[in-house]
């Protein structure tokens, strides 16, 4: 009996150390703002990100990069580094997941992407084209790094642009930091699944589309 | 049979209690970071956080001071007196995010149980591996930045391959730990089962070797898929001392500071993402002292957290041992079984990040 007591006493402080494990705070804040884009009939045919570094990030970011007036740098001499970065994401799935109509899409690689330098922070612009363009009543996208080293948050000012969508959709946007009420369901599954590995799904940015 | 068991259950019961402190407290703390980012400062309406009074406030404050760093030493260069404000932040900085969650708790108590150690060993060795892990992280970015002005690519990778170097020296080092406690554990074992025939004590000892032989093992198991469940997202935070504490039995015995050395040598030389930024941001700013110092700092602060970890967890260990010390040597066998048990969660947790890591390898570079 009382080692039966004892080995889930040791089974219980080993499952809350390993819990423990799995936590993260960021070292990487990134202020994004993301377009949806639609096509004349109504499809979604992808998103355009630009996504806002900060600054110290910026800093380590262009550590070595050649330029030629000291302190700035142009398109053309970022435009490694942009590379860089979009074949980077791909193995992070690009920090954006969509679902149309509750059904996962996926994105293509990257286009049209480049970086810019301006006030010590670095943007990085890219569309993500979606593999299958959709037409569907509601689209969910969500923007958050599930390891958290990344915290992402949506821009204060006009966060989220619908290019060229049908009229009457409409667009809303959780952001994490409003403890709403998906925010904190997100919470209370994700811990009593266990499931930490997916901790940073309670700091996404939610968008919804609904439409007509 | 009961009398004779008493001395040693109560050991049991004690360091089991002490055990489900820390694992408490280590939930509690990790509930309270989750919440961090809902009680950021940074959005108006969740300024409060809603658990955890001071604790909870000053662990909201991590990211806080994180963030003001890069302020600081931007002020720093027109006005001297914020490389004060600079260097508290850091050191402020050091203490909260050694304090946060993150497996180095675990893998701190897992070492110091593992070994027979002075609570003063491991204080000198906590701040001798943030020491190291302050200056490896001064090195790479002196090195590479500085001098070769490479760029952060190429100082990602060097810090990814060093990142993979630490995790299999955890492993290693766990490996020898299982070898030297699972010697002892099995020489304590076998003069158990001896003193039965000497002095005539009934049979039941010997089932009671074996049960807790069966306890330990269903204990390193569940740390071993606990780990592969979760380390594969998570190895940043793996960093700034706080990840990997000293092991005070390192340094026991003769040669004892050679050992302790390597010690050291596991547990520092994986350095702090939060540093190199740090640093590579202060040099841009032609700042770098500034940005040593902070690292330094830093360090200072991880190094006393680590240590009062590893204080309470020695003082645990030590009124465990008094409590079992039984008449019949039943006592040192649960005090080896503990030990050989801790061994094996330092080399699962090295095994764990070593797998975990390379399947997110470039986590941290892109």
């Amino acid at each position: 009996m009382g080692m039966r007591a004892l080995f889930g006493l040791l089974l219980a402080v080993a499952l809350s150390l390993a819990a423990g494990a799995a936590q993260a705070h960021p070292h990487v804040w990134i202020t994004a703002t993301s377009e949806l884009l639609y096509a004349e009939d109504g499809t979604i045919t992808g998103v355009r990100h630009a996504w806002t570094f900060d600054d110290m990030f910026s800093a380590y970011a262009v550590q070595g990069l050649e330029s030629k007036a000291k302190g700035a740098y142009t398109r053309e001499e970022l435009g490694s580094l942009a590379q860089t970065n979009v074949e980077s994401l791909k193995e992070y799935a690009y920090f954006t997941f969509a679902r149309a109509d509750g059904k996962k899409e996926r994105f293509q690689e990257p286009v049209d992407y480049f970086l810019d330098y301006k006030d010590t922070v670095l943007t990085l612009h890219f569309t993500l084209p979606l593999k299958n363009p959709v037409k569907s009543r509601q689209l969910v996208l969500e923007v958050f790094d599930r390891s958290f080293f990344i915290d992402f948050q949506m821009a204060k000012d006009n966060p989220v642009k619908l290019v060229g969508a049908p009229a009457g959709c409409q667009m809303k946007l959780d952001r994490p930091s409003d403890g709403t009420a998906t925010a904190q369901k997100l919470n209370e599954q994700t811990f009593m699944n266990g499931e930490n590995s997916n901790f940073g799904m309670m700091f996404a940015n939610k968008i919804t589309v609904d439409c007509p | 049979m009961k009398p004779q068991l008493t001395p040693m259950a109560r050991g049991l019961a004690v360091c089991a209690g002490v055990l489900l402190v820390v694992g408490v407290t280590d939930a509690a703390l990790h509930d309270l970071l989750a919440q961090n980012p809902f009680g950021a400062p940074r959005s108006p309406q969740a300024a409060q956080p809603e658990a955890g009074g001071l604790i909870g406030w000053l662990l909201a404050k991590q990211s806080e001071f994180y963030r003001q760093m890069s302020a600081t030493i931007r002020a720093a260069k027109s006005d001297g007196s914020a490389v004060w404000t600079l260097l508290f932040i850091s050191f402020a900085y050091g203490i909260f995010h050694a304090a946060g969650p993150g497996h180095g708790k675990a893998v701190i108590a897992s070492y110091l149980v593992a070994n027979r150690e002075t609570a003063r060993r491991g204080i000198v060795l906590s701040f001798a591996s943030a020491l190291m892990q302050s200056l490896v992280a001064i090195l790479i970015v002196g090195i590479s930045a500085w001098v070769l002005n490479a760029t952060a690519k190429t100082m990602c990778k060097a810090e990814g391959a060093i990142e993979i170097a630490s995790y299999a020296l955890i492993a290693l080092f766990g490996l020898r730990l299982v070898w030297v406690k699972g010697r002892t554990f099995i020489r304590a074992l076998q003069a158990v089962q001896a003193v039965p025939a000497i002095a005539g004590v009934p049979h039941d000892h010997h089932d009671l070797g074996h049960h807790h032989h069966d306890a330990h093992d269903h204990h390193g198991h569940d740390h071993a898929q606990a780990h592969h469940h979760h380390e594969h997202d998570h190895v940043h935070d793996e960093h700034c001392g706080h990840s990997h504490g000293p092991t005070p039995s390192e340094l026991a015995g003769p040669g004892g500071w050679g050992r302790g050395f390597a010690a050291i040598l596991t547990v520092g030389i994986r350095p702090c993402s939060g540093a190199i930024l740090v640093l590579v941001f202060a040099l841009a700013q032609g700042l770098f002292w500034a940005g040593i110092a902070a690292t330094l700092l830093m360090g200072l602060g991880t190094a006393i957290t680590v240590a009062a970890i590893a204080v309470v967890a020695v003082s645990a260990k030590d009124i465990a041992a008094r409590l079992s010390a039984g008449r019949d040597g039943g006592g040192a066998l649960f005090m080896r079984g503990i030990e050989f048990a801790a061994a094996g969660v330092v080399l699962l947790f090295g095994a764990g990040l070593l797998l975990g890591y390379v399947a997110a390898e470039r986590t941290t570079c892109f």
